[in-house]
């Protein structure tokens, strides 16, 4: 017994030592946290994801801190669009970058976040897709009935996946949907356990190799369910802040157009971001679709100040369906989303 | 002897009879009765309050009211939909329960094992007690993932993780509580012509039984609080999976609902642990 009690203090003083070292980490980890960070200055927060995109040329580039240089600018990522919901909710962020359908369900009860939709990031294409693993029979999403198809929940791919089943008469309650994220979707399909998956790049590229496209998202959109990235801002922010936002979709705008004039330059800004090589980027950066600003600003996307565009039917649409899918309680009406559209200056504002 | 009822736990002395007088020992009852209640009622006030005050987001702070009317849809039908993701909250958690039951017994069952060679091989106690340690540190999420790769996305890479998250604490306290086994009474019974198994089954299990038992509960515990990583893939049903989809939708109500069903149902395993801890180890603390 005395050597257990000895081994006990021991263990006690050993567990003292790693919770002092713990402290002093977390403490030195938060002061190396963001580099060139001043008390002095105002803060702008921006949640951003690691989607291929305009925003990650912007963070990369540093244009929204050399354009705003009384600010500190303080970028913090984001896995799924859920979180960025929570952290909305919780008033932690100033910008956003997220999915339409978790915007969708952010601006429908219960939620009900105070964010409005100010920029479009890119519209799903060739690079999200349902693709069906070689050796499972099947040809159709028709096929799918009773198979197992992986998606990560609570997604604009999950969003996607319903839709394709419901236009082919199938509900979910036909199939066996596995919540799984990309990187497991992968393990189990290598494993032969899931028999389809809807997901996004890179992973997608890695079941096509071993499987076929039955729809992509750049279809469903043709069919009136496109789904999107968007970028939102937080009411308050806006409101007291509206100099900001213009100088933040100006930057915006200015990747969309490095995408399109300078698809290289583009390619490498992003590849830094999310550690893949530029070749890689530059062929994601194919497959989706990016607007030009002019096409931001048209009637068909947010439209102009005052007239807010079809993207809020889009939300309308999508809320619709998730209260269809009894993901929500019920659906928001449309003059919600309208209201929720950021146009203020649209479209002369881009241009400046 | 002594040695044991160092390490005999509060609880024992607790339910000894006390000398007090009649008075004092009604008092107490009442105390003991009165006082988990009293936190209980003031716990829901402070809540209600807490949300009425509007300090906080509906959705981070809902009413007692809305958790309550959450729990009778997740349990019930209604609207035509069943339960919660199709499933109802009792078949979440007899899933994740049943779950839970392989990964303990498995692990817990490796672990004795493990713990009783290792307190009685002192060679094999120094090979596998830095991975025992290694393991004990690792946090479940951090090679759940691995399971997934290894084991696919159904049962067996969550009942692995559960029964790797139940084996080290077995394990750890039989070592110590075989290590611990009275040396004299070891002695004792060689003497009177046990032979080295008879001295293992008779003397050494008995003593340590007590700390193992300890070990178990604490297994219990280790793999009750991994349910929600053991179901973050492919979870539902099962009610870590229910807590981890219902806060991808930002709904606290139903969160709260499985937490509150993780923590009383864990609560109600461990006082069921303990009534069988009594009864089989009924020297505790005694010898």
């Amino acid at each position: 017994m005395k050597l257990t009690k000895a081994a006990s203090a021991a263990t006690l003083r050993r567990a003292l030592v790693a919770t002092l070292a713990a402290t002093t980490l977390a403490l030195a980890g938060c002061s190396v946290n963001q580099p060139g960070q001043q008390a002095d200055r105002p803060t702008i927060r921006v949640g951003y994801q690691t989607f291929p995109s305009g925003d990650l040329i912007v963070k990369n580039n540093k244009w929204l801190e050399e354009a705003l240089p009384d600010y500190n600018i303080k970028w913090v990522k984001f896995d799924s669009g859920a979180d960025v919901n929570t952290a909305f909710i919780a008033k932690e962020l100033d910008f956003g970058a997220l999915g339409s359908s978790p915007v969708a369900r952010g601006l429908s009860a219960p939620l009900n976040i105070p964010y409005k939709v100010a920029f479009v990031l890119d519209v799903a294409g060739d690079n999200e897709a349902l693709v069906a693993r070689n050796g499972t029979n099947i040809k159709s999403i028709a096929d799918l009935r009773g198979k197992r198809i992986a998606t990560p929940f609570a997604s604009t791919a999950h969003y996607s996946l319903l839709a394709a089943l419901s236009q082919n008469k199938l509900s979910p309650n036909d199939v066996q949907l596995v919540d799984l994220q990309p990187q497991a979707i992968l393990a189990a399909w290598d494993r032969g356990d899931i028999d389809a998956a809807y997901t996004w790049l890179p992973t997608l590229d890695d079941l096509r190799k071993s499987g076929k496209d039955l729809i992509t998202s750049r279809q469903l959109a043709r069919d009136g369910k496109p789904t999107l990235d968007l970028a939102a801002v937080a009411d308050d922010f806006a409101s007291a802040h509206p100099e900001v936002v213009d100088i933040w979709r100006q930057q915006e705008a200015r990747a969309l157009t490095t995408i399109k004039d300078e698809p290289d330059a583009a390619a490498k800004a992003i590849a830094a971001e999310i550690g893949l090589t530029p070749e890689e980027t530059a062929g994601q950066l194919k497959q989706g679709v990016y607007l030009t600003p002019e096409e931001v600003a048209s009637p068909e996307w947010l439209g102009s100040e005052g007239k807010p565009g079809n993207i809020a039917a889009n939300l309308q649409s999508a809320s619709q369906f998730l209260a269809d899918q009894k993901q929500i309680p019920s659906a928001a009406d449309l003059a919600t989303f309208q209201n929720a559209i950021y146009t203020k200056g649209l479209p002369g504002v881009l241009s400046q | 002897m002594s040695v044991f009822v160092d390490i005999a736990p509060d609880e024992s002395r607790v339910d000894s009879p006390k000398v007090n007088a009649p008075t004092n020992k009604w008092q107490g009852r009442l105390t003991r009765a009165t006082l988990p209640a009293l936190s209980l009622i003031v716990f829901f006030v402070v809540w209600q309050i807490a949300a009425a005050s509007g300090i906080w987001n509906q959705t981070f702070v809902p009413y007692p009211g809305t958790v309550w009317r959450a729990f009778l849809d997740v349990s019930t039908t209604h609207d035509g939909t069943r339960g919660y993701a199709g499933y109802l909250l009792w078949e979440h958690l007899y899933m994740t329960l049943r779950r839970v039951l392989a990964g303990v017994v498995i692990g817990v069952a490796l672990g004795v094992l493990l713990g009783l060679v290792m307190g009685s091989v002192s060679w094999v106690r120094s090979v596998l007690e830095p991975w025992l340690t290694f393991l004990r540190a690792l946090p479940p999420l951090a090679y759940f993932f691995l399971l997934v790769i290894w084991l696919g996305i159904d049962e067996a890479p969550k009942i692995t993780l559960l029964a790797l998250a139940a084996l080290p604490p077995a394990a750890v306290a039989t070592t110590a509580a075989v290590v611990a086994a009275p040396v004299g009474l070891q002695e004792a019974a060689r003497a009177l012509g046990a032979s080295r198994s008879e001295v293992i089954r008779d003397v050494v299990v008995p003593s340590a039984l007590p700390e193992t038992f300890t070990g178990i509960r604490l297994a219990v515990g280790m793999a009750y609080s991994s349910v929600v990583a053991a179901e973050l893939f492919n979870g539902i049903p099962g009610i870590g999976g229910l807590v981890k989809d219902a806060s991808n939708y930002n709904n606290t109500p139903v969160v709260l609902v499985g937490i509150f069903a993780i923590g009383i149902s864990g609560l109600i395993i461990d006082g069921l642990l303990r009534a069988i801890e009594r009864r089989a180890v009924p020297w505790r603390g005694k010898i």
